[in-house]
């Protein structure tokens, strides 16, 4: 009799524990799955395309796997504030798919992108040294104004800039410094291939001249100097031959004709000696004074004032010469001819008051000093 | 007897009740994020990249385990708190050593800046020796404009040592730009005065 009630509480015991468990396991099978796994796979991704710099190369990519990351985790977390058994994680699990397909596709664009960069940044900084040997064959010797000069050497400052980023595997900043590179050195090029273009445009001039002194020279048997600026050279012609070539140097902005006093050009036209200087009477070794200004000289001068060319107050040029102290390896004078002592001496010789004296550009046209080159 | 058995099924769910109801360690949390914020601010992102990404992600991670804790029935968010701490501590030591990296990044600039201020003396030496003779002259006048811009860069990233918030790492890379270009012209202007048989 008294083993009855025990047996009962047993009983009622196991019943209980039996629905608790069921209770507990139909709970647990209602409880939605949560998203952990697809959020994950969407986080890593988006941190591979990271470590490969894709908000740098591919930003539109990234930006919008980032963007269906956050919404991913603020549907989460939305979802989480609902009642156990409501909660429905499908918007997670779609967001977290497009997070992850586009954090893949950022890192693929970014590997081809960032190959892309690399080996348009090499080709962009080869051909920026080949134009920079372009501009330093060609145009080295082109009196350029100064801020051109050093925006030249700028452009190579930023050009190596640009390599050490192409080392660095940084291309996106070397494509920002090859660019401003390019500014400057192509610039530079441009502005000193027109100068040269215009200037070559007296070549037909230049030629006239220079064939009307040699034929003198032939018809009267008699010594010519011509002078050209490109190659800068001075030349020695008896009977019509030539005979003596020596280097020569002009004035710091020799290219082009002299249109003033003070402007350091030396000037362009037909003139002869009309005075041999040396010992006391000059301080270049030895000089032969040419008669500019001559008629012509003067009437463009006066041409150029009226027009506005020249201020009113422009002085024209003069004593101008071929003179010795030269060898220096630049334009210095202040717009006459400088040849070296041992030249001068031999062209001293030789010419006399009344020798021809031309000044050309060039005997090369521009095709051929770009041949030359 | 039906007393005992309600007691019995009330302790339980009261257990399972307690047990669902843990709660966000905001507070570790919090921190965590404001030691993050905190790092960025004294430029850890930028002296210890890869670190600071790895705590980012880190940070990221325990994010989704908080809520991956809430989507579950019965909720545990000890590890959570572990994390958090763990991150704030991280954050915090890495914040702790950017002004010894930055000091040693600075160095290293430091010294790269005398090695690029004694390149320029010699590039200065040297074109006072090299030949002014055909062509010299125009030549020197190129390398000496060229000097000229790397002296003014050279000028502009002294300045840069005193700007705060200056990236060290980029004046290193401007620097070492400078060297380079400052050898080529010191390898030039060698090659000008070997040539022209003038003593070195």
């Amino acid at each position: 009799m008294k083993k009855r009630p025990l047996l009962g509480i047993f009983f009622y015991l196991a019943v209980a524990a039996a629905v608790i468990y069921l209770a507990v396991l139909l709970f647990r099978a209602m409880v939605p799955e949560a998203p952990q796994l697809q959020v994950e796979r969407a986080r890593a991704a988006i941190a591979a395309a990271r470590d490969r710099e894709a908000e740098v190369y591919s930003p539109r990519s990234f930006r919008e796997a980032r963007n269906s990351y956050d919404s991913a985790m603020a549907a989460w977390r939305r979802e989480n504030e609902r009642f156990i058994l409501l909660r429905d994680y499908n918007q997670v699990i779609s967001y977290s798919a497009t997070a992850e397909k586009m954090a893949g596709e950022a890192l693929r664009s970014t590997i081809a992108r960032s190959g892309d960069l690399k080996a348009s940044l090499g080709t962009e900084i080869s051909r920026m040294k080949k134009e920079m040997a372009s501009f330093e064959k060609f145009f080295m010797s082109v009196p350029l104004p100064e801020d051109v000069k050093k925006k030249h050497a700028k452009g190579k400052l930023l050009l190596r800039e640009a390599e050490v980023d192409l080392q660095n595997e940084r291309f996106i900043n070397g494509h920002i410094r090859i660019t401003e590179a390019k500014e400057y050195i192509t610039g530079a090029y441009n502005l000193a291939r027109n100068k040269l273009e215009a200037y070559f445009s007296g070549y037909h001039d230049w030629q006239e001249w220079a064939t009307s002194t040699i034929e003198e020279s032939r018809r009267k048997k008699s010594y010519a100097i011509i002078v050209e600026k490109i190659p800068p050279l001075c030349h020695l012609y008896q009977g019509g031959k030539k005979k003596y070539t020596f280097e020569a140097e002009f004035g710091r902005n020799w290219m082009g004709d002299k249109m003033s006093s003070g402007d350091l050009a030396t000037p362009e036209g037909k003139y002869m000696v009309t005075k041999k200087l040396s010992g006391r009477s000059t301080k270049y070794h030895k000089a032969l004074m040419i008669n500019y200004p001559n008629k012509l000289d003067i009437q463009e001068f006066n041409e150029r004032i009226r027009t506005g060319q020249l201020p009113p107050h422009a002085r024209i040029g003069d004593m101008i010469e071929i003179h010795g102290e030269g060898g220096k390896g630049a334009h210095w004078t202040e717009g006459c001819v400088a040849l070296r002592n041992a030249d001068m001496d031999l062209l001293f010789k030789y010419a006399s008051n009344g020798t021809p004296v031309t000044i050309i550009g060039s005997s090369l046209t521009l095709e051929e000093f770009y041949a030359t080159r | 007897m039906k007393n005992r058995f309600f007691l019995i099924i009330a302790t339980v769910f009261a257990a399972a009740i307690i047990t669902s109801c843990a709660k966000v360690p905001q507070e570790a949390l919090d921190a965590a994020s404001a030691a993050l914020e905190q790092a960025k601010t004294v430029q850890t992102d930028v002296y210890f990249p890869v670190e600071f990404a790895a705590l980012n992600d880190s940070l990221a991670v325990m994010l989704q385990n908080i809520e991956t804790e809430k989507s579950k029935s019965a909720k545990d968010f000890k590890a959570i708190k572990t994390s958090a701490d763990a991150i704030a501590a991280k954050a915090a030591e890495l914040a702790g050593g950017v002004e010894a990296k930055k000091a040693e990044v600075k160095a290293e600039a430091e010294t790269m800046m005398t090695d690029v201020t004694a390149l320029v003396d010699e590039a200065n030496a040297l074109i006072l020796k090299a030949p002014k003779g055909k062509g010299g002259a125009a030549a020197l006048a190129e390398i000496k404009d060229e000097l000229g811009v790397i002296e003014a860069s050279l000028a502009e990233t002294q300045a840069q040592f005193a700007e705060e918030g200056v990236n060290y790492m980029a004046v290193v890379d401007k620097l070492k730009a400078a060297k380079e270009g400052l050898s080529g012209l010191i390898e030039e202007l060698k090659e000008a005065i070997t040539k022209a048989g003038i003593k070195l």
